[in-house]
């Protein structure tokens, strides 16, 4: 297994609060790796870190070789240009139209001529099912189709690496079977890295090669998902199998429940 | 979002700003394209200028003829010694010219008027018209009058 | 603490702003769009206000003037109140409000919605692509509103005092020609135009760029945005008239 992606070491912090310590992980070159973990643990986080929209406190973020905590600014917008990733929120330009916001990566990075972008764009949108919306604004969208603009956006470049935050979250069973089969196409078809955020366990595992979930700031699991599957460790069973009470905590630290709810909470004075 | 109709309205507001600023410049500040216009100096005497300062209107029949160029003491008659720069084409001016200093309104700009007389010949570059009439002093005027030394 | 780090963010952020401006075609062509919003749809409200504050104006003037038979003299005295003072500052106001807001509302609801940081994930830099064209539009746009405005205020304060009052009309123009200097009054309150167009722009665009991504934290910086321009303009128009005109 070649790696294309190794955090090593990595720690960040939001104000005093760790986020991660001494995160390492792998992503294997070409292969679907879906990093699993309960909300709020910091999964879009390290992908932020990843694309170093974010700068760790220390630990570095290889991509195929280059540290990219160390890149200068203007390397750094140069390198992002071969990688994708999709927002969980979709993150279209407002002012753009659908059309416009799938052509904006590519008239940015390319000088293209203008019917080329124009196929290039048709062929994305053809690829999520809403060439017929191209003329919509993003206003006009659905949740579900938002996230599907967005991702025709992530891919308009072919980038080498994609990563995708949440992008079932919202989609009916139809859309999210032909998008589980978009993301596992193009990963296959053009010889991408895709690493997948995904709270869905069943479709994250039954897409990924690579499996890995964090918790607490650490990685606690890793491999195949049949490896997965069959895990020992009591915290990678309870959140493969979706148990809401175990080693994982479902809620965001806080002072013990009955003291807060009698206002006796010495964090909450 | 990017239209010819949004570049051709960014066009118009660009030209309307230039156009109100040379609005501003010859209309309202009065700078003529034409100030290096050709003019030759006359001089004049008077007593008392009474407020008038440089940059200050010629005129005659009420119409700007030149401007104020200098002001300066004359030592030996302790007079004001006033340089105008009349225009090139208004070069008919009798040598037995009058000007006196006006006041526009009563609390307005001092200018120089001058009206003609009746010689033949005219004032040329660096003549002195000697005929003046300095400007009407308010606070004398109301002084004498206050003091019963003006009948009415 | 906090303060002196938001100044210096924010000169940073001026340096760059300023910095980033492209003069490729799709460039100027962002330029011209920002124009648009922030310079042509502008337009309205400054035409409107200054016709009415130069009417008012010559209606004050005269009403003052016609006591002392000095009612010629409206003319410059509406001239130099608009080109000195009015025009910059309540078109510096008025900026701040229409299109000051807008531009903190706008960019502040990119941040929020994660819009600046997909960008950035693309490789493009909203630094160049967002912020230098909006800084250099409310830059350019608001000298030539000024302009605009005192020209319009004039022509308003000619419209009441010798269409509707009388005031022959060659004095007006003659008294005003006489008292207007280019240099010391028109440049002068140009100067100012693009003086609080700078800081009103930076202001604006900063507020939006540095907000907390919330709909509160829009709300905030929007109030910021008209509260810290107005104030900045009232603040250096006493200091530019004090250097300018005064005598301190
Ligand atoms: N801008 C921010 N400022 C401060 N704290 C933040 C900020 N963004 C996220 N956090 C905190 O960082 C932690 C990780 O957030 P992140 O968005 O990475 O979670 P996540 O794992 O993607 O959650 P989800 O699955 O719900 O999307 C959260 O606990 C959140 O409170
Ligand atoms: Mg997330």
């Amino acid at each position: 297994m070649q790696a294309y992606i190794e955090v090593k070491k990595l720690s960040f912090y939001r104000g005093h609060r760790s986020i991660f310590k001494d995160l390492s992980m792998t992503i294997p070159r070409g292969k679907v790796t879906a990093i699993m973990g309960p909300s709020g643990i910091g999964k879009t986080t390290l992908l932020k870190l990843i694309g170093s929209q974010l700068k760790p406190e220390s630990g570095q973020v290889l991509i195929d070789g280059v540290d990219f905590t160390r890149l200068k600014r203007k390397e750094l917008f140069k390198a992002r240009a071969k990688m994708g990733m999709l927002f969980q929120s979709g993150a279209l330009f407002s002012d753009l139209s659908v059309f416009e916001n799938i052509a904006f990566p590519l008239r940015a990075h390319t000088k293209l001529p203008e019917d080329m972008i124009r196929d290039i764009v048709l062929m994305k949108l053809q690829a999520v099912g809403l060439r017929g919306a191209r003329d919509l604004m993003p206003s006009e969208l659905s949740g579900g189709m938002t996230r599907r603009v967005a991702l025709a956006r992530t891919i308009a470049l072919d980038p080498e690496l994609i990563m995708y935050d949440e992008p079932f979250a919202g989609q009916d069973p139809i859309a999210m079977g032909v998008l589980v089969q978009l993301i596992r196409l193009l990963n296959d078809a053009l010889g991408l890295t895709s690493v997948l955020v995904s709270h869905d366990i069943a479709e994250a595992l039954s897409i990924a090669d690579h499996a890995i979930i964090i918790a607490d700031g650490r990685v606690i699991g890793e491999g195949s998902p049949a490896e997965l599957k069959s895990h020992t460790s009591p915290l990678v069973k309870q959140f493969v199998n979706g148990l809401p009470d175990g080693p994982v905590p479902f809620h965001y630290p806080a002072g013990e429940y009955e003291m807060d709810l009698v206002g006796m909470d010495e964090s909450a004075s | 979002m990017y239209q010819r109709s949004v570049e051709l309205a960014v066009g118009v507001f660009m030209l309307l700003g230039m156009g109100a600023l040379v609005f501003l410049a010859l209309q309202v500040s009065g700078l003529s394209m034409d100030s290096q216009k050709d003019s030759y100096k006359v001089y004049a005497q008077f007593d008392d200028l009474g407020g008038l300062s440089v940059r200050g209107r010629v005129s005659l029949a009420g119409v700007t003829i030149g401007k104020i160029s200098a002001i300066s003491l004359d030592r030996e008659s302790y007079s004001a010694l006033v340089e105008m720069d009349i225009y090139k084409e208004v070069d008919n001016l009798t040598t037995d010219s009058v000007a006196s200093i006006q006041t526009a309104g009563l609390l307005g700009d001092k200018y120089v008027a001058i009206s003609v007389g009746a010689d033949e010949e005219f004032l040329a570059d660096g003549d002195t018209i000697f005929d003046t009439q300095s400007a009407l002093n308010l606070e004398k005027l109301i002084g004498a009058f206050a003091s019963g030394q003006v009948d009415i | 603490m906090d303060y002196s780090a938001a100044m210096g963010r924010s000169g940073v952020f001026l340096l760059r702003a300023l910095l980033g401006l492209s003069f490729s075609l799709k460039g100027m062509q962002l330029l011209v769009t920002q124009l648009y919003k922030i310079g042509v749809l502008s337009l309205i409200i400054i035409i409107v206000s200054g016709l009415f504050i130069g009417m008012v104006l010559g209606l004050q003037g005269y009403n003052i003037l016609v006591d002392y038979g000095s009612e010629q003299a409206v003319g410059q005295m509406v001239a130099l109140t608009l080109v000195r003072e009015l025009g910059p500052v309540v078109t510096a106001l008025l900026f701040a409000g229409r299109a000051g807001s807008a531009l903190t509302a706008e960019i502040g609801l990119m941040k929020a919605t994660e819009q600046l940081t997909s960008m950035e994930m693309m490789g493009v830099d909203p630094m160049k692509r967002v912020i230098a064209p909006r800084f250099w539009a409310g830059f350019i746009s608001m000298p030539l509103l000024a302009i605009i405005f005192s020209a319009v205020g004039i022509f308003g304060g000619m419209l009441v005092s010798v269409d509707w009052l009388g005031v022959f009309e060659g004095a007006f123009w003659s008294n005003m020609q006489n008292a207007v200097e280019f240099e010391g009054d028109i440049l002068n309150g140009l100067i100012k135009a693009v003086v609080f167009g700078a800081v009103c722009t930076w202001i604006a665009v900063f507020q939006g760029y540095d907000l907390i991504p919330t709909s509160e934290g829009i709300s905030i910086a929007t109030t910021k945005t008209v509260v810290y321009s107005s104030l900045s303009v009232l603040g250096l128009d006493f200091l530019l008239t004090a250097v300018m005109f005064g005598s301190i």
